[in-house]
């Protein structure tokens, strides 16, 4: 199977921020998520993806090429829409549409007009008047109808209202329908890729976190809730991600739960009062904490 | 055939555990008849906005459960299977298990104190049945 | 690494017609008001005289310093620049397009306006003699524009871009001032005869060649770029 993108020990050093060797892999036809909160590089590691900026070491291999030397062509095939991209407030979306139509042959007219109801943007309207909900929604047309083989979206919610959030993943959801196509998309709400994502990949401070498919997640991670003697050691579990207690209760946070820990615990005079399934938004804050502590 | 399922987004169950019981449920009142080609991953994927993993883990779990049939290369088929009913009466007791462990949990009751509350309900169960025998 | 330059020259083009068309409205003004500065330097009176250069200096430094921003500091500045680089183009397809853009947006009214000047000098009373001393000035805002260019290309800071683009285009005064003290342009700044010594042809050949030499460097300072947004 090939590869939408293949990092190889990339790092990028700025002054204040420093990402050190990252190793990422994503098989074509799947979508991954990208989660991290504000400052942790995936805005970095997104611009690398898309020629925007360049790694200091390392190899960046996308759709198969090599960055920098073949940029023309993954552009081509490629569509990059991030927050700190602007479009040109004196002219209107028909004319960037009509830019991107001449510039890309791939271009889709009736799959824009399709998206232009969509999303209810009017595209005779120059882009400075637009909103911001309807400024991100534009230019998420501009790729999307480009039916580009790579879509990178750096934040694509973000600031969007709930409809106009829903409209995104949505649109977002046709490119599923095609094996070919690839999704790298980052947000600071887990809530936001739970769905959509195969694979969803935790960045904190410049450091990939973690790397699973979500259902890897979700079936990992539980919190357990109980009460009795339990030795400080169990901090130290490999299972273990994090240890409360809040009087006579403990919660235990596992990363890796099994059936078997029960027992373990048992055996500590540990008696569990429930054991709770985890959602993607509390196994991500419990990680970052533990990253944190590091 | 549409492959809408209607997913709630709540959160209380997992994507793939809801594609597994919408379907069940479509197969048992015989909406999808045995023989009926599945929407393909990639399709039902696209229409509920759920990643395509989700969906091949539902699939492989229908598949294990005899409701569907996967032949390479021409997609997913409903099942001759006659045993539907009571693949659906499993799902509804584990739902019932689940909501009894968190009804325990609210209690502050332990596995155990289920356990054995479990096996009180039993034994009474048991001594109606005998007694409504002995009459 | 690909050792042979491909240009993407389709994209190249549109990326040049877009400037065009950004810049298209206040082309028009400029060379408008250019026609009217030499209108008022044809005319061939004291007061028209110096209000028509004047005029048309400050035409030609809005001109150039509007054609910068718009192409390069605002892009920067509104963002839009990570919009242009995300298109299928090389740093320097990038550098190529913005380099012809400029040429275009700002080379049409500089051309206009330095062939107008040499005909009014050369068809109107005015002495034909101030040829000279105007191309030299022509030359020097031709210098300027390029450096201004380069650094605008160069350097993010908006400070160093309005210091260079204000500070080139000062030095003006002192080269006025300079080349009236040379004695082939005082001597023959009445006359009908264009007089070129040694000195001016060198002046003017240095603007050409320097303007020139500044793109190629930038060129090569930017194809080597890291980041692009």
């Amino acid at each position: 199977m090939t590869n939408a993108f293949r990092l190889t020990n990339v790092s990028k050093r700025y002054e204040h921020f420093a990402m050190e060797k990252i190793n990422l892999c994503l098989p074509e036809g799947e979508i991954m998520g990208l989660i991290g909160v504000n400052g942790a590089g995936k805005s970095t590691l997104l611009r690398i993806l898309a020629g925007l900026s360049l790694a200091d070491s390392g190899e960046v291999q996308v759709l198969g090429l090599q960055l920098p030397a073949d940029q023309v062509e993954i552009k081509r095939q490629i569509g990059l829409a991030s927050e700190d991209m602007r479009l040109y407030g004196s002219q209107t979306l028909r004319w960037h549409m009509d830019f991107m139509a001449k510039v890309y042959g791939s271009w889709d007219e009736a799959y824009a007009t399709k998206l232009l109801r969509r999303f209810d943007l009017n595209e005779n309207q120059p882009v400075a008047s637009f909103s911001h909900g309807q400024r991100v929604k534009g230019l998420l047309l501009l790729n999307f109808a480009r039916r580009p083989r790579l879509l990178l979206l750096d934040e694509p919610t973000t600031g969007l209202d709930p409809v106009a959030r829903a409209e995104v993943l949505d649109a977002l959801s046709d490119v599923l329908l095609d094996g070919a196509r690839s999704v790298l998309f980052s947000s600071h709400n887990a809530h936001d890729i739970e769905r959509l994502a195969d694979t969803i990949t935790f960045i904190h401070g410049g450091r990939l976190i973690a790397n699973l498919d979500t259902e890897s997640y979700l079936s990992a991670w539980r919190r357990v809730l109980g009460h009795g003697t339990l030795a400080d050691e169990v901090t130290d579990w490999p299972e273990v991600a994090q240890v409360r207690r809040s009087g006579a209760t403990t919660e235990i946070t596992f990363k890796s739960y099994g059936i078997a820990l029960n027992e373990r615990l048992a055996a500590q005079g540990f008696e569990i009062d429930a054991i709770y399934p985890m959602s993607l938004e509390e196994i991500f804050i419990t990680t970052i904490r533990g990253a944190a502590q590091q | 055939m549409n492959a809408q399922l209607f997913l709630s987004q709540d959160g209380s169950q997992p994507m793939y555990r809801q594609i597994v019981e919408r379907i069940t449920t479509k197969v048992a009142t015989r909406e999808w008849v045995a023989g009926t080609a599945l929407p393909s991953i990639r399709e039902l994927a696209a229409a509920n906005s759920v990643s395509v993993i989700t969906v091949k883990r539902a699939y492989l779990e229908l598949e294990l459960a005899k409701v569907i049939v996967t032949q390479h290369g021409k997609g997913s088929f409903v099942g001759p299977s006659t045993d539907l009913p009571r693949q659906l009466m499993y799902g509804e007791l584990r739902g019932y298990v689940a909501a009894a462990l968190r009804c325990a949990a609210k209690l502050e009751l332990s596995i155990n104190d289920l356990k054995s509350m479990l096996d009180d309900q039993a034994a009474e169960s048991r001594d109606e049945t005998q007694q409504g025998n002995t009459e | 690494m690909k050792t042979q330059i491909e240009l993407n020259v389709p994209v190249i083009r549109l990326l040049i017609a877009k400037d065009w068309k950004l810049f298209e409205k206040q082309l028009a003004a400029y060379v408008a008001a250019g026609i009217v500065a030499l209108v008022l330097l044809g005319m061939a009176k004291k007061w028209t005289f110096y209000l028509g250069s004047l005029m048309l200096i400050v035409v030609l430094v809005a001109a150039a310093c509007f054609a910068i921003s718009s192409s390069l500091i605002n892009e920067r500045k509104q963002q839009t620049l990570a919009f242009v680089m995300s298109l299928p183009v090389s740093p320097l397809d990038f550098f190529l397009a913005k380099l012809l853009g400029n040429l275009a947006t700002f080379g049409v009214p500089y051309l206009f306006l330095t062939l107008g000047t040499v005909a009014v000098i050369l068809t109107t009373p005015i002495p034909d003699g101030l040829l000279v001393l105007s191309l030299l000035v022509l030359g020097h805002i031709l210098l300027a524009y390029c450096i201004s260019l380069s650094i605008a290309m160069a350097v993010e800071s908006e400070g160093w871009n309005v210091f260079t683009m204000i500070g080139s285009m000062v030095l003006i005064n002192p080269l006025i001032a300079a080349v009236n003290q040379m004695p082939s342009v005082a001597n023959s700044l009445q006359g009908d005869i264009v007089v070129w010594s040694a000195w001016t042809v060198a002046i003017l050949f240095a603007q050409v060649t320097l303007s020139l030499a500044v793109l190629v460097v930038t060129g090569w300072v930017h194809c080597r770029k890291k980041a692009f947004y």
